[in-house]
């Protein structure tokens, strides 16, 4: 499975680095690092939006650092049990 | 072919001053560049009055296409009498370099000029002619300069450093020459040398300057191109008459801006590689597009390219400041391309207002990128740079 993380100027304000920190620590203590490709993307057209522009697969979410784990656990656990 | 002159020097003031009896002036001239080094008598205050006046007049009077003769005559002429010493003086050097590769050298009581090629050092002076002009023994000398040569003016201070202190008699005109010959092959751009030498300098001095020290590197650097698109166009229509008057322009090609980087993505049908690894936490990373020698985010990596470039100018830059300078984040891998890879900077402004940059959270002058490339193409022309604006 595919993350990107958006890494433009407006996202990168909103914590794309510590989203990408926290991605890469869970990937590494769930050890996923064959089934997960982590990712980054220039401006990604979501600035508007509250929190970083993150892609599952072609599917776009908005995810805050504090947010993240759960993110994670929510819905790319789910995927990828399916 | 045009020769490009790219000229940088440092200077250390003698222990206790504050201001510094050495003065260079490099001036950009349509046909030539011409700098001078002038050495005021003494230190301090009046050293100081004594070299800004003769630099200013050496280099205004020969821009404006007088001979020397009439210069040396206006120098003795204008330089204010010091009231100890009864003595009006100042030593000078002058190296005006035309675009045809023509050199041509004036020193009157400076230490000879030193010339590297190919990591030797080439004698000068059994080339150069003694002159008298008022009174005064002028050393002329007309010589060639091809890409890759390295010419250096220092004042008395760098032959003299560490006299009686780590050196009995000083560093010397022959190991400055050689250290210079060594270290041209190692760091080839003229900033880095002339903060190699400053420091170098410095040591020997065992950082208490004796006599003001100032040396000006200046390295005759071939053309280089460095291509820059930053913005969204107008209208979109423009977008693949942008890409493709920038791709196929000849030099080095940089991208800022991630929507830019989309833009060109697209047009070209190329795919952007975009690393996740952060060097700095505060500067995006950095991507990649087949054909495109850099790709960065925008408004945050211009904005801190400007910073590093605004300090090269504005404050003595030190070995410290290249260990910055060659960190591998995105800013400072567009400035160091600037300050040291670059004679002529191309840039493609898309003076589109960019939707990403209307995000609150963003700092306000942050969001006005056009005043920012304004801003970097200033700074960049006050390196002695040639720089072209093209909007869309």
């Amino acid at each position: 499975m595919e993350i990107t993380v958006c890494i433009g100027s407006s996202c990168h304000l909103k914590g794309s680095r510590d989203v990408i920190s926290i991605f890469q620590r869970l990937v590494s203590m769930n050890h996923l690092e064959d089934k997960i490709d982590l990712k980054g993307s220039f401006c990604m057209g979501e600035c508007t939006n509250n929190g970083v522009c993150v892609c599952l697969d072609g599917e776009r979410f908005k995810v805050t650092p504090l947010e993240t784990e759960a993110f994670f656990n929510r819905e790319v656990m789910k995927r990828l049990e399916k | 072919m045009k020769m490009h002159v790219d000229a940088a020097y440092r200077s250390l003031n003698k222990y206790g001053e504050e201001l510094c009896g050495d003065k260079v002036k490099i001036i950009r001239a349509p046909d030539s560049t011409i700098a001078v080094l002038a050495d005021g008598l003494g230190s301090g205050v009046k050293a100081n009055i004594l070299s800004t006046l003769t630099s200013t007049i050496v280099s205004t009077m020969l821009n404006e296409g007088a001979s020397i003769a009439e210069v040396v005559e206006t120098i003795a002429k204008t330089l204010p009498v010091c009231s100890v010493r009864k003595l009006a003086y100042s030593t000078f050097s002058v190296l005006q370099i035309f675009d045809d590769g023509t050199a041509h050298l004036v020193e009157f009581d400076n230490p000879p000029c030193i010339f590297v090629r190919n990591g030797k050092v080439v004698d000068l002076e059994s080339r150069s002619e003694l002159k008298e002009y008022g009174g005064k023994q002028i050393s002329e000398c007309t010589f060639s300069v091809r890409p890759g040569d390295v010419l250096a003016l220092v004042s008395d201070g760098v032959i003299y450093a560490g006299v009686g202190q780590a050196l009995n008699f000083g560093w010397n005109w022959d190991n400055v020459s050689s250290w210079l010959a060594k270290t041209s092959t190692k760091e080839n751009s003229a900033p880095r040398l002339a903060v190699s030498l400053s420091e170098a300098v410095r040591e020997l001095y065992l950082d208490k300057p004796g006599d003001d020290s100032t040396d000006l590197v200046i390295r005759i650097a071939p053309k280089s191109v460095v291509n820059m698109l930053s913005g969204p166009p107008v209208n979109k229509e423009d977008d693949n008459r942008m890409v493709h008057d920038f791709i196929t322009s000849y030099g080095k090609k940089v991208v800022c801006g991630g929507t830019s980087a989309n833009i060109v993505a697209r047009v070209l049908n190329r795919k952007i590689e975009t690393s996740i690894n952060y060097v700095d936490p505060t500067i995006p990373p950095t991507g990649k597009i087949e054909g495109v020698d850099l790709v960065t985010e925008g408004v945050l990596t211009l904005s801190r390219t400007v910073d590093i470039l605004r300090d090269y100018l504005n404050k003595e830059a030190d070995s410290f400041y290249f260990h910055r300078l060659d960190e591998e984040n995105g800013a400072a891998m567009i400035a160091k391309m600037l300050l040291e890879e670059c004679t002529d900077l191309h840039v493609f402004i898309g003076k589109a207002i960019n939707p990403a940059h209307q995000n609150p959270g963003l700092p306000s002058d942050l969001s006005i990128k056009m005043k920012l490339i304004d801003e970097l193409c200033e700074l960049v022309k006050k390196l002695g740079k040639n720089v072209e604006k093209v909007y869309y």
